[in-house]
């Protein structure tokens, strides 16, 4: 079977305001199959949100290749990004008029994916009304709806309380079992990759240092010792090779902001 | 109620500082409403009062056909930014007699002149009022409608302009705050009509009962304005915003 994502020598560097330029993602190589999940595990600023941005479209400037074969992309951010002037219903439909899904689905595809979150009773509240968590479980309810073959997520769970990021996790792996979307999930949670992952790679300095795949069997339970065993290795493994990189971060700590960038460099190139 | 209260005070502060001077001098709320009531009977004053709410309205839509562009420009481009920013600086501090004084010299004692010199004076407020609206865009929001593939004209009117129409909405109130003050201005310089060349009018026969009455007037309307056009408009545009609760 063909794989989802190709990537192969990915480069991507970005100009400093002084002219040096600073490579983000280091000659990367990455092979997803589809229908696997991913997780990819760093620190922030280690490249895992750029080379997101490349594989979602957003970040058209880089050397190498990168190749999704598997149709459409959903994204789910770290925030919500719901428009605030829309419904829970409109800001779906917001999604699927951009990705021309036929009209005659989208009934179908709402009421699926919304009944799958727990949200079908909330379509005509606007996302004020609703809690993060739920604000969250719609943003990715707007991802499942434009029926992407692949659905790339960055950090999704984090800004979300403990209890409320477990219950998400949990539905998102009963989703991925029964849609079987190729899934690349960037995380800086260990736990997280681990309870979620069929493969992880720890991603450090713009490169990738280290692959592991994850042994437990599905359904997992987020209690599972196996799950704890498995992350406190790989945290062991991750200090091993930050203790190789003497800079661990790809991006400078006086431009913290150069993630943040990147959104405001694609809002720039639409010369609106 | 609390609005209420706070009205009927206004008008009470009013009754008793009047009686610290002659009633000729200053006259109290019930003898500038009196002497208002024989004007509106007389009827002569409505002309005035469009010829007035004429060159505000006029004088508003001008001013934010050329400040609303400006300031969106200068909001999404650091260069015109840095152009232009010198150029609201100086339009914003030129006074609004000086705009009034060479409109009326260039282009003559005529209407246009006065529309234009309201416009020219109150534009380079609403300018920097869009200017910072476009500037606090949310670029996220941006990106999450590029990862959806929505059209470019999609993302302008969906997810850019209910950003960017607050701003709008706020300088349009602002714009007229200063538009009302300086069309009274323009008015009493050089028009032969109008609330301003009224209360310049009677202050000259120093009949002090017509220039309150006339100052109410206008007051009067500019509230009604408010309430009755403004705030409806805003609270249907704005529903989907969270109430806050003080």
């Amino acid at each position: 079977m063909n794989p989802a994502i190709e990537v192969a020598s990915l480069r991507k560097t970005f100009k400093g305001r002084d002219g040096t330029s600073r490579a983000v993602l280091k000659d990367l190589d990455l092979s997803v199959g589809a229908g696997e999940f991913l997780c990819i595990l760093g620190p922030s600023g280690c490249g895992k949100s750029t080379l997101l941005n490349v594989l979602a479209g957003l970040d058209k400037v880089y050397e190498g290749q990168a190749r999704v074969s598997a149709g459409r992309v959903g994204y789910l951010f770290q925030e919500p990004r719901l428009l605030p002037w829309l419904t829970a219903e409109q800001n779906l439909d917001f999604a699927l008029t951009g990705c021309k899904v036929p009209a005659s689905r989208w009934d179908e595809l709402k009421s699926r994916y919304l009944a799958m979150t727990g949200l079908s009773e909330y379509r005509d509240y606007y996302p004020h009304q609703i809690s993060g968590g739920m604000a969250q479980r719609l943003a990715l309810v707007r991802a499942l709806c434009v029926e992407p073959g692949i659905l790339l997520m960055d950090e999704p769970f984090s800004g979300l309380d403990e209890i409320t990021a477990r219950r998400i996790r949990t539905d998102l792996l009963s989703i991925w079992r029964e849609t079987r979307k190729t899934i690349v999930f960037v995380t800086h949670n260990a736990y997280e990759a681990c309870f979620l992952a069929d493969r992880i790679l720890v991603m450090l300095g713009g490169a990738f240092r280290h692959e592991m795949r994850v042994p437990i069997a599905r359904p997992r339970s987020y209690d599972d010792p196996a799950i704890f065993e498995l992350s406190r290795d790989l945290i062991k493994a991750f200090d091993a090779e930050i203790g190789r990189e003497p800079v661990p971060s790809a991006i400078p700590a006086n431009e913290p902001s150069l993630v943040d960038d990147l959104d405001r460099h694609a809002a720039a190139r639409m010369n609106i | 109620m609390l609005k209420l209260v706070s009205f009927v005070s206004a008008v009470i502060i009013w009754g008793l500082l009047s009686l610290t001077l002659p009633p000729e001098i200053f006259p109290g709320p019930i003898e500038t409403a009196r002497t208002l009531w024989g004007e509106i009977v007389k009827g002569d004053l409505w002309t005035d009062l469009a010829m007035t709410m004429l060159r505000v309205v006029a004088g508003l839509l001008l001013a934010l056909i050329l400040g609303v562009p400006v300031g969106v420009l200068m909001g999404l481009n650091r260069r015109a930014e840095a152009v232009l920013d010198v150029w609201v600086m100086i339009g914003l501090t030129v006074p609004s007699l000086c705009y009034a004084i060479m409109a009326f010299m260039w282009f003559g004692l005529n209407e246009s002149a006065a529309i234009l010199a309201i416009a020219v004076t109150a534009a380079p407020s609403i300018t920097i009022n869009i200017w910072e609206g476009v500037k606090n865009v949310d670029t996220k929001l941006v990106a999450m409608a590029r990862v959806f593939e929505a059209s470019r004209p999609a993302i302008v009117r969906r997810v850019l302009m209910p950003q960017i129409f607050p701003y709008v909405m706020a300088s349009a109130r602002f714009g007229l705050g200063i538009i009302w003050k300086i069309t009274v201005l323009v008015e009493l310089i050089g028009r032969p009509n109008g609330v301003g060349f009224k209360l310049f009018y009677w202050y000259q026969l120093a009949d002090m009962r017509q220039v309150l009455a006339w100052t109410l007037l206008f007051t009067i309307i500019m509230l009604l304005i408010e309430l009755v056009i403004l705030k409806p408009i805003e609270r249907r545009i704005f529903a989907w915003r969270p109430q806050v609760a003080v």
